[in-house]
């Protein structure tokens, strides 16, 4: 799973008077082509920048998403449930690996990151600073939130360089398997008795807002970046990810007799675009500056599993031992 | 045949599976490292599956289903052995429970190869491969870290020696020992703890850790009887808490 | 303040909590070696580059990479682990350009010791094991591979290593594959249920 709405930093106009204009134009013609970025090639500064902090923030979203669902791995109800969610988790802490990976080859080491990421000074999606209360919330995440990141990653997917759309292939191809599985339990318990729609019908409606936050704030208040989408980093807006999240998944769950707590939420028959509420963006920033119900928690837990391991890495690390950047 | 020793054996070994499975998933999402975090991951899905899997043989045999049978019962129908019971503790403890526990599942999964219950055998030889992952996995871990820093052998030596008396009490033997042995459905406790003790020392011997002295400990029984520790209804009752607002519905 | 947690396993890890938490510093200290995993995903087809691990040593490596890149079994036949230092990168090229195409020595016929060759076809896909090539150093090793290897498809990059320096799985241990037909609950497949909406839509109506 992954948030979109990623924190790009502001650019200055400047940033790219350094580079050698000839270098500058085979890279930019290489992306033209279609062609993607590996590791050792040479690329901008600002590509390089930008691209770790998107990587990286993808892969913080990873293993902190793999939190809120971990709230239920041990009361899943029944065998199936009880192996599938085992794996789903797993399967995202997998995912923080190869994201870590993809990042580690431009240059900055996982250890590096992991440090950032329990000192506070990485961002992560917001979404999963919310607190699972239910089984339902779970089923939730597995389902809608797995699909708002699918979204956002086969975007990502088609970008320019190398290592992160290997990653992302890899991750898409489990990505089918969550979000299969998150459907599948949310049809259960929407179909199932009264105390099940409820529960479910309950999960939706305090997951609904973090949703609409989770593609990031409106084009018409977010960073822009052209050259980020020249260069194939963002490739997706925000908004573009979110209207392709409504039309893939509001009529799914209207099907399940649920209902989303947006009045206004529906879908223009003249432009085709959704329309609904514009979502609290103070919150957003709120949340995402540290003030969320569980980002104390998230990152005390990331911390203390960091700090719980030392030991062990400590034990096993050969004196000699030389750290090389993973190669793609 | 007969199906009440029969039933007595595939319950210790699912019930040992589904708790220990159930306790080393606690792990995933906290592991020492990303990478081992995925394994054991691996490893607890893969005790939770087989267990799913002999409780299928027992609903065969007339048992309640599987999900019935694990997730409606109480401790004191459990037969697992306390061991698998025990909270996770630290990496260290958990690892050595991990190699203490797997290295008898590996022995006695060879044994039951060759049970005259044929679809005992056949299983036994369908989870062939998890189980030595696992036991690669634990001899590995164990000789590295039980032979590292002063750190990690004092640990590992210290859940060594309290883990012990809880890994003797795996092979409490069952009220039905000849009657398995006799109809050659299973070899019996004491052959498995035999192979196990020499197995156990000779990954030992690759470490800077001390086989306890088994003659002077007490192993801790009674988890094939019912009986167990204060830890067994908790996790229960967790493991149960969403399945139990409608065991009749649909989840 | 121990942390109370919605999670029955957080609350257990008893995470104290103190509103003045100071920075982990970290010396790289725990920064592992990494590793380069490669899966085999049938009998006789080429080893594919499937990611890195970190880990000690490579033993570890191969305990990682084996749940980390094949735990869904099914699509695996072997593995293995190649240090990270110890792999040799040619330059990368693009646009149609053969890599091979800017080696001009020649081999030495010097057969000393066995490299592995990998290729790279096509930018952002996997490097794939190519052969192996007997050769005195590894850029007698680049110059055996363009005679052995060059082809009329061009080759954007190699990967070349020692083989010495491979560690594969054993044959014997090839059933640590073998997975229970049971663990489909890994696979989209395994969950269907059209017939439950469909069955709802209609008591709705
Ligand atoms: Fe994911
Ligand atoms: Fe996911």
């Amino acid at each position: 799973m992954y948030g979109g709405g990623n924190v790009f930093e502001t650019m200055k106009a400047t940033a790219l008077a350094d580079e050698d204009p000839i270098l500058l134009a085979a890279f930019e013609a290489r992306i033209d082509r279609g062609e993607k970025i590996e590791p050792t090639d040479w690329m901008p500064q600002l590509y390089r920048k930008q691209l770790i902090r998107m990587i990286e923030q993808h892969a913080h979203s990873e293993i902190i998403g793999s939190l809120p669902e971990g709230t239920w791995i041990t009361r899943a109800p029944g065998f199936k449930r009880k192996l599938a969610l085992m794996a789903k988790v797993q399967d995202e802490v997998g995912h923080a690996q190869l994201l870590y990976s993809a990042a580690e080859t431009l240059g900055k080491p996982r250890e590096e990151m992991i440090t950032d990421l329990i000192n506070g000074k990485s961002k992560y999606s917001n979404i999963f600073n919310y607190p699972a209360f239910t089984w339902a919330d779970s089923c939730f995440i597995s389902w809608l939130v797995d699909a708002g990141a699918i979204v956002n990653q086969i975007a990502n997917s088609k970008g320019s360089y190398g290592p992160y759309c290997r990653a992302l292939e890899r991750i898409c191809a489990e990505e089918s398997f969550h979000l299969k599985y998150g459907h599948h339990c949310v049809i259960h318990l929407a179909t199932g008795t009264k105390t099940q729609r409820e529960m479910m019908q309950a999960a939706v409606n305090r997951w609904w807002a973090p949703m609409m936050h989770f593609f990031g704030p409106s084009d018409k208040i977010s960073v822009h970046s052209e050259i980020l989408m020249k260069w194939k980093v963002k490739m997706a807006s925000n908004d573009e990810c979110r209207q392709q999240f409504l039309d893939m998944y509001v009529p799914k769950i209207w099907e399940l007799g649920l209902t989303v707590p947006d009045e206004n939420l529906k879908k223009n028959t003249v432009t085709g675009e959704w329309e609904f509420t514009e979502p609290d963006w103070e919150e957003f920033k709120r949340v995402i500056n540290g003030d969320g119900p569980c980002n104390a928690e998230r990152i005390a837990v990331r911390r203390t599993a960091e700090e719980r391991g030392r030991w062990v890495r400590e034990a096993l690390l050969a004196p000699k031992a030389k750290y090389v950047a993973p190669l793609a | 045949m007969n199906t009440e020793a029969l039933k007595d054996l595939l319950y210790k070994m699912a019930d040992d599976q589904l708790i220990l499975g159930h306790r080393n998933s606690e792990w995933t999402g906290f592991g020492p490292l990303l990478e081992e975090d995925i394994a054991f991951s691996s490893m607890a899905q893969d005790k939770v599956g087989q267990s799913w899997q002999i409780y299928k043989l027992l609903n065969e045999l007339g048992e309640s289903d599987p999900d019935t049978v694990a997730f409606m019962r109480n401790a004191e129908q459990f037969h697992n052995c306390q061991l698998v019971e025990l909270p996770n503790g630290e990496y260290d403890f958990s690892l050595i429970r991990h190699f203490l526990f797997d290295t008898a599942e590996m022995i006695r999964f060879n044994h039951l190869a060759t049970s005259s219950y044929a679809p005992l055998a056949l299983l036994a030889k369908k989870i062939k491969g998890e189980i030595k992952y696992h036991t690669m996995h634990a001899n590995i871990w164990v000789k590295q870290l039980g032979s590292a820093t002063e750190e990690s052998i004092i640990r590992l030596q210290t859940s060594l020696d309290s883990a012990m008396p809880y890994a003797l009490g795996i092979f409490e033997s069952s009220k039905f020992e000849k009657e398995l042995i006799s109809e050659g459905i299973f070899r019996g406790e004491e052959t498995v703890k035999s192979e196990w003790l020499t197995q156990v020392k000779s990954i030992l011997e690759h470490t800077k850790l001390t086989m306890p002295n088994i003659e002077t400990i007490t192993p801790v029984f009674g988890g094939r009887y019912g009986k167990h520790t204060a830890h067994l209804q908790p996790l229960l009752d967790e493991m149960s808490e969403v399945f139990k607002e409608d065991p009749t519905a649909d989840w | 303040m121990i942390l109370k947690s919605l999670d029955p396993r957080v609350t257990r890890l008893s995470i104290e909590l103190s509103p003045d938490e100071s920075s982990v510093a970290k010396d790289g200290l725990d920064q592992f070696e990494t590793y380069e995993a490669f899966v085999q995903s049938k009998e006789g087809k080429p080893f594919e580059h499937a990611g890195p691990v970190h880990a000690p040593n490579e033993e570890m490596a191969f305990l990682f990479a084996k749940e980390q890149y094949s735990r869904r079994g099914m699509f695996c036949n072997a593995i293995c682990v190649i240090k990270t230092e110890n792999i040799k990168v040619s330059e990368y090229t693009d646009n149609g350009q053969d890599i091979y195409n800017l080696v001009t020595d020649h081999p030495s016929g010097n057969e000393n010791e066995s490299f592995e060759i990998f290729h790279l076809m096509k930018r952002g896909k996997q490097h794939k094991h190519e052969g192996s090539v007997l050769a005195k150093d590894f850029d007698d090793a680049m110059a055996m591979a363009k005679k052995e290897f060059q082809s009329d498809k061009p080759v954007f990059n190699v990967w070349i290593v020692k083989s010495a320096h491979i560690m594969a799985s054993e044959d014997e241990d090839k059933d640590i594959w073998d997975t229970l037909k049971e663990k489909q609950y890994r696979e989209a497949t395994d969950y269907k249920a059209a017939d439950k909406i469909k069955a709802f839509k209609e008591n709705q109506a």
